[in-house]
């Protein structure tokens, strides 16, 4: 009988061990198995999936930005802290843990985490892969994606500081309030892209929101682009005109090209989050009324913008005008162009003193827009406020007018629609930051 | 695992080899002592000896005995068990058993394969018998119907949807981030209890922007069930009782049996529900006047013309409505439906004495309080019992479900669409109603027409399900003192899980966007589970017993689950081929977990009880798959009324006990796997980095329970109190963690902190009544549990809901696991808990003259705070009920949302509830020889609840319970019951039963 038991037992242990192996990753490929000598694809890949990434919550960014900058409503059935919390409605704060803040910071960094691991893939990639030009490239687009993406965080928290990023699994550094040391921090993320991308040979697929800038050329002129917004942030008006003349910046260019974020509603893509059907109700984007009334009557920026069959309203506020500056799903959302350039020359010039020069940007942004030439005082005074208005609406809904009015310290010229509203300087740092 | 165990071991042994020696055939009946009813089914042995049999319906019996026995064991599931002495000579015997009130001669199941008295029971088991779990008001599903009927539990539906969704939490917080719900275990098979979402994310948008958890409130498999085929349900609690199921067991092992056949006359039983169903409560809608509807537009005092011509406008379309008398209430048109009700079940069993069936088919149907909603379940069960031989026995269970539920548009969304959402903007003044063309108007006030919706989309799922065991025990040998038996069961659970959503291309909110959705999903599930056992009894001396147990058990599981989501339809069609875009999306899981346990129990003059185990288990989806994890356990109890030195009358029962144990939560699987998403873009794939970092040394969570406690029973059973106490730690608990966004990842998963879970459960049986005529139960249970979080690793955090500024669930060291924080003023306080101060539950059983009953069931839930978003929502859409009753000179609906005050919406959700009532009438039959029995009765299920709640029911959850995560959103947390965002509204029951036997 005892043989018997003895045989059972090991023939129940031989059943329980007759599965062996580890369970892998079945739905996606890992970290871990990427950054052990990478195929070619592999990096093509993570190429495509840094590019698609910097589209995630985008609205949530554009939306929080135009509307504390008085831009823009947006009304929701679903969601009512566009009208309270981000209008600073009745008692309302901006909350340091929730969505218009955390996702938005969340998917930057998350793009600034796969552009690392990219660099840290690059490190174990076999030359017959790519060469050393070749690699340059990828790490020359992953860098300077890191700068731009820091960059929308900052405009985000501003003086309530950022972390500077670090590679996966490096220590992570303290929190920098100081716009300014985070803005050379930037700037050194960009520069270093620059050193990689010239002369370096593209190899990747990039969509055609980087039409006219998929070659190392092209992506260069896109890097120095981001740089000369970055100076002009720091106030450095000679870099920032240097940068200018390394991007794509061309005063008598179209004012649209530029490097976009592509959309389609294609299988596995992303639709335009900014799109809404017009007169749409429900879920609204309207202009604030203030676009309308401040708009000169003869600009014709004022088609970014179309009379509604019926007024929107929502907790005592209502807006007449939809934002059509995404007319369908596949529209893309502009990263940076060619009017912003303009712009920024135009600041530049104004900050150093050089009138003319600045004049004729602003006049190229005037006539552009069916205006008549600017016929105001030149002081520097008068022209930083000319400049300010075509920025507002050259680059309305782009994520600038709350930006550029606390650049220059003009919050408090925002509207205030409802007694107990508030303009906030900028957003709280999220709670996951400071949770420690 | 109560009679037909017992019944079994009886009749395996009846062939036996003692036929050669002298004997006489002894006939009798078996009675109730008190009312003298006959008892079936009532197991006759011979003491020392393999002889039995089994009373027949009219509780009639005929067994050989040996002219050397001296008496018989008369024992029988709800009465105490008899030692009847034979008068020499005699043939007839009349035996008249008593009921065994306290219920102490019930088996009880304490390991994988060995059962015990409860009288000699260590830990507190829950029993619930399928009477009580159906007898009194049949609830619409097997989950439901669990509902206050097990002390130590907190029971919540996350919604009224057709098809069911329950959270079962057993003993507080077990998980919070792995599973928190118990293992389901029926007739030996796992049985999944996942909720599949059904991608309705692509269109509501809900897990995109506030919360990345599901909210598409998918059914519970566990729903599938059929509640008519259950005899018996054991409910262990905690490690302590469940530590022999070792790393699945942590949030507890609830263990079903279901109906076996008895040998006997074939009968058949044939039973009949019919009711009808309606909403429980409705919120009630703001009453629009002139005034009102003019501020819909902006403030009278607003000096924007456009504005002030906007009021205009709605003052009159509200004063043309008015005029028309076209002022609708909304909410009452799309959740005031009266459903029908209809159950039908047939049960056939019988068998012989080497083989018995039991044979059941079941249909329930029923529609919702929404139009184009309902639940139907088609169910057949075979379950068969065959002795090879005198040695060897095999059992069979299957059981084949067919499940449909069409479950509406409910729950949170952020766009829009669901039925709630849209209502809560939608005004009374404005018509939603078809024209004569079948042509549905815009509503202006919100993104979609919610009759619209809920009369043209469809959002169904199917479940094809088959579930199949076998256990086969087999004698390997027996002597005076022993005796070993091999015990091989094996079980599988296949699934076909179909679901489809639909949103044609003309909606409201279609027309404009994606134009038309179909959304299909097909996920095929197999779980698959092998265990072998040795147990072996050893009884040197009467007075000691000795069992032990060695076992191996091998589990595995493979989810697939392929998700296609077309848009731009191609008009009036549903194919995924007719789209102008489609997106397919798959995600797989598969796990095999094994472990070896042994176990030995110890019985001392039947008094003592000691029993000791150890368990090693492994998982793939450990960080380390082949390391072993121990789990040990102890137990201990002393009833001290079976021990000599007793000599307090009164008292018939007094038993003190003790019990430990540990088991485990394995990981979720994948969480050892930093993923790399698809992300496309141009046509081009991408992969982009997940923002949950896994972490590859991943353990599971490990659970230390304590429990003590003391049964006690008087005046002869009358009277009986079970009194448990339990700390229930819980080590290395599963978290994902937040990471600071800034290192691109948003959460990690990590074992990083300790829960413990405290809480005392009594339950007190008394019988004030019992005679012939007149016999009254009642049945009242009191529990209460304190979770807290007694260390954590890593910087408090809020772990649930939709931010501070609404209120989170926010752990921290110290604190309870369920608080909940918010902003007030500026600062994150402190603003309520979700758990119940404590519940309670009254069950009573009255029975006149012997047929008519009267049974219901009261639940009582003190505390558990909600976080009220549907208020929120109304409010926010201006459409709540009170929007215009004044809070500090402001209109309520005004007040809330800009109050700066996240407790507003964080809102005590105690309720009392009379769960369930029936009365029921047994017509005595007289002279007849086919029809057996004959019973009518009326039931009610939640008719009655008293709460201050403001929502539609107090017992919510929008994020669901056991939701399971997929390539797109994120399962359901251990701690988020209790937001309430826009439900499909709870609905109450009412049905007449007739049930015939033949």
């Amino acid at each position: 009988m005892k043989k018997h038991i003895i045989y059972i037992l090991g023939l129940m242990l031989a059943v329980s061990a007759c599965q062996k192996g580890e369970i892998s990753s079945l739905n996606t490929p890992t970290v871990t198995g990427i950054l052990t000598n990478p195929s070619k694809s592999d990096l093509f890949n993570l190429v495509t999936g840094t590019e698609s990434g910097m589209r995630n919550s985008l609205s949530a960014y554009f939306d929080g930005v135009s509307v504390i900058g008085r831009e823009s409503y947006r009304f929701s059935g679903s969601e009512p802290r566009w009208t309270t919390d981000i209008l600073g409605g009745g008692s309302k704060k901006l909350d340091n843990n929730t969505f218009y803040l955390t996702n938005p910071w969340n998917a930057r960094y998350q793009v600034i985490r796969q552009c690392f691991i990219l660099l840290d893939a690059l490190k174990t990639t076999r030359n017959e892969v790519a060469n050393d030009a070749q690699k340059k490239a990828f790490s020359g687009l992953a860098k300077t994606l890191i700068g731009y993406q820091l960059l929308l965080n900052l405009n985000m928290t501003d003086s309530n500081g950022v972390r500077i990023p670090v590679p996966d699994k490096a220590p992570q550094g303290g929190i920098i309030k100081d716009p300014g040391q985070v803005l050379d921090s930037i700037t050194r993320f960009l520069n270093d892209g620059k050193t990689d991308l010239t002369g370096a040979e593209v190899i990747f697929p990039l969509s055609d929101g980087f039409a006219g800038f998929k070659d190392a050329a092209g992506l260069l002129k896109f890097n120095r682009a981001i740089a000369a917004r970055v100076y002009t942030y720091r106030k450095n008006w000679a870099a920032a005109l240097t940068a200018l003349n390394e991007s794509f910046f061309d005063l008598n260019g179209s004012f649209t090209l530029g490097i976009n974020h592509a959309f389609s509603t294609n299988g596995g893509d992303l639709i335009n989050p900014m799109f809404l059907p017009l007169n749409s109700t429900g879920e609204i984007r309207v202009a604030h009324p203030s676009f309308a009334a401040d708009i000169n009557p003869l600009d014709n920026r004022i088609l970014k913008t179309a009379l509604r069959s019926a007024t929107a309203s929502q907790s005592g506020l209502s807006g007449t005008r939809d934002i059509t500056v995404w007319p369908t799903l596949s529209s893309p959302i502009s990263i940076i162009r060619n009017e912003e350039l303009v712009l920024i020359y135009a600041e530049a010039k104004i900050q150093l003193g050089q009138f003319p020069d600045a004049l004729v940007a602003i006049n190229r942004i005037r006539t552009g827009h069916n205006l008549a030439a600017y016929s105001g005082p030149s002081t520097q005074a008068a022209l930083i406020t000319e400049m300010l208005t075509q920025r507002r609406f050259s680059l309305f809904m782009e994520g600038h007018r709350w930006i550029d009015l606390r650049r220059y310290g003009l919050l408090g010229t925002l509207p205030i629609d409802r007694p107990d509203d508030d303009v906030w300087p900028r957003y709280p740092i999220p709670q996951s930051e400071t949770n420690e | 695992m109560l009679l037909p165990k017992s019944s079994l071991l009886v009749l395996f042994c009846l062939c036996s080899s003692l036929a050669l020696l002298a004997q006489q055939n002894i006939t009798g009946k078996i009675k109730d002592a008190v009312n003298g009813n006959p008892i079936p089914g009532a197991t006759i042995r011979v003491p020392n000896t393999n002889r039995g049999t089994i009373s027949d319906a009219g509780g009639n019996f005929s067994l050989a005995v040996p002219s050397s026995a001296s008496s018989v064991i008369v024992s029988s599931t709800g009465y105490k068990t008899k030692n009847v002495p034979i008068a020499p000579g005699s043939t007839v015997l009349s035996v008249s058993l008593e009921e065994d009130f306290a219920r102490l001669d019930e088996i009880v199941v304490t390991g994988l394969a060995t059962t015990i008295k409860r009288s000699n029971l260590a830990n507190a088991v829950a029993t619930i018998s399928g009477r009580e779990l159906t007898g009194v008001a049949p609830a619409q599903t097997f989950d439901a119907a669990l509902s206050g009927k097990v002390p130590g539990a907190l029971i919540t539906a996350n919604s009224g949807a057709p098809g069911g969704g329950i959270s079962v939490k057993l003993r507080g917080i077990t998980s919070i981030f792995g599973n928190s719900q118990p293992l389901y275990v029926v007739d030996g098979v796992f049985f999944n209890s996942n909720s599949i979402p059904a991608g309705l994310n692509d269109v509501t948008g809900a897990a995109t922007s506030g919360s990345p958890n599901n909210q598409d409130n998918p059914s519970s498999r566990i729903a599938d069930l059929n509640p008519e085929d259950i005899e018996n349900i054991e409910i262990l609690k905690g490690a302590s009782a469940a530590a022999m199921y070792g790393a699945k067991a942590a949030a507890g092992v609830v263990i079903i049996t279901t109906k076996k056949g008895k040998a006997g006359k074939t009968k058949i039983s044939f039973n009949q529900e019919t009711g009808f169903v309606k909403v429980r409560h409705l919120m009630g809608v703001r009453t629009f006047t002139a005034d009102r509807a003019a501020d819909l537009a902006g403030a009278a005092s607003n000096t924007d013309p456009q504005v002030q011509a906007n009021r205009a406008w709605y003052r009159y379309k509200f004063e043309q409505a008015q005029a028309a008398g076209k002022i609708f209430d909304y909410e009452k048109e799309l959740f005031g439906e009266t459903g029908l009700v209809l159950n039908t079940g047939i049960a056939m069993s019988g068998g012989s004495d080497k083989t018995t069936f039991y044979l059941a088919g079941n249909r329930r149907q029923e529609n919702g309080i929404v139009k184009n909603t309902g639940y139907l379940n088609n169910s057949v069960r075979l379950n068969i019992d065959h002795k090879i031989n005198d040695r060897i026995s095999v059992s069979v269970t299957t059981n084949y479900i067919n499940s449909s539920a069409d479950r509406g548009l409910t729950n949170n969304d952020n766009n829009g669409v669901s039925f709630g959402v849209a209502l809560s903007t939608t005004p009374s003044f404005i018509d939603l109603h078809p024209n004569a063309l079948g042509e549905y108007p815009r509503d202006s006030f919100a993104n979609s027409n919610p009759i619209e919706t809920r009369d043209r989309i469809i959002n169904n799922e199917t479940t094809n399900r088959f579930v199949g065991g076998i256990s086969l025990e087999g004698r390997l040998q027996q002597s005076t003192h022993s005796t070993t038996k091999l015990i091989i069961r094996g079980g599988v659970d296949y699934f076909n899980f179909k679901t489809m959503a639909l949103f044609p291309r003309d909606l409201q909110f279609e027309e404009k966007g994606q134009q038309g959705h179909s959304i299909q999903g097909n996920t095929n599930n197999i779980n698959t589970n092998l265990a072998g056992f040795l147990v072996n009894n050893f009884s040197p001396h009467e007075n000691l017993s000795l069992t032990s147990t060695v076992g191996a058990t091998l589990e595995t599981g493979l989810l697939d689950n392929i998700l296609t989501s077309a848009t731009n339809l191609v008009s009036g069609q549903s194919n995924l081929d007719a789209s102008g875009n489609t997106t397919t999306r798959q995600f797989r899981q598969k796990y095999r977990d094994n472990g070896i346990f042994i176990q030995e129990d110890l019985s001392l003059l039947d008094a003592i009880t000691i029993s000791g185990g150890v368990r090693f288990d492994r998982s793939t989806n450990n960080g380390d798959y082949l390391k072993y994890y121990v789990f040990p356990k102890g137990a201990i109890s002393w009833n001290l009324t079976k021990m000599k030195f007793w000599n307090i009358e009164k008292i018939n029962n007094f038993k003190v006990r003790a019990a430990f144990g540990q088991s485990a939560n394995v990981p979720p699987y994948g969480s050892k796997f930093t993923v790399l998403q698809g992300s496309n873009i141009g046509g081009f794939p991408g992969i982009l980095v997940g923002n949950l970092r896994g972490t590859p040394d991943i353990k599971p969570e490990r659970q230390s329970e304590l429990e003590a406690g003391f049964d006690i029973s008087m005046f002869n059973g009358r009277a009986t109190l079970e009194a448990t106490y339990y700390n229930k730690r819980i080590n290395d608990v599963l978290l994902q963690h937040t990471l600071p966004g800034s290192t691109g990842y948003s959460i990690e998963w990590k074992n990083s902190g300790d829960l413990s879970n405290q809480g005392v459960e009594l339950g007190l049986t008394l019988i004030p009544v019992n005679t012939a005529k007149v016999k009254w139960t009642s049945n009242i249970n009191w529990w209460f549990n304190r979770s807290k979080v007694t260390k954590l690793l890593i910087p408090p955090y809020a772990i649930g809901a939709f931010g501070n500024s609404l209120g989170t669930f926010y752990l921290e060291e110290g604190q309870p696991a369920t608080q909940l924080k918010g902003i007030v003023g500026n600062e994150l306080k402190l603003i309520g808990n979700a758990e119940p101060k404590f519940q309670m539950s009254f069950f009573n059983e009255l029975t006149l003259f012997k047929n008519l009953s009267l049974r219901f069931l009261i639940h009582w839930k003190k505390g558990g705070d909600n976080i009220n978003l549907t208020q929120l929502l109304t409010d926010g859409g201006a459409t709540s009920a009170d929007y215009d009753d004044l809070i500090n000179g402001v209109k309520a609906g005004i007040y809330r949302p800009n109050a700066g005050d996240a407790g507003v919406y964080v809102q005590d959700a105690s309720y009392v509830r009379i769960r369930e009532i029936g009365l029921y009438y047994n017509i005595p039959l007289k002279n007849t020889n086919i029809v057996k029995g004959l019973r009518v009765g009326i039931a009610a299920n939640n008719f009655f609840t008293w709460t201050k709640y403001v929502g539609y029911d107090p017992e919510v959850s929008n994020f669901g319970s056991n939701t399971i995560t997929t390539a797109q959103t994120r399962g359901s947390t251990g701690i988020s019951t209790g937001v309430d965002v826009m439900p499909f509204p709870s609905s109450k029951r009412a049905s007449f039963h007739v049930g015939i036997d033949f």
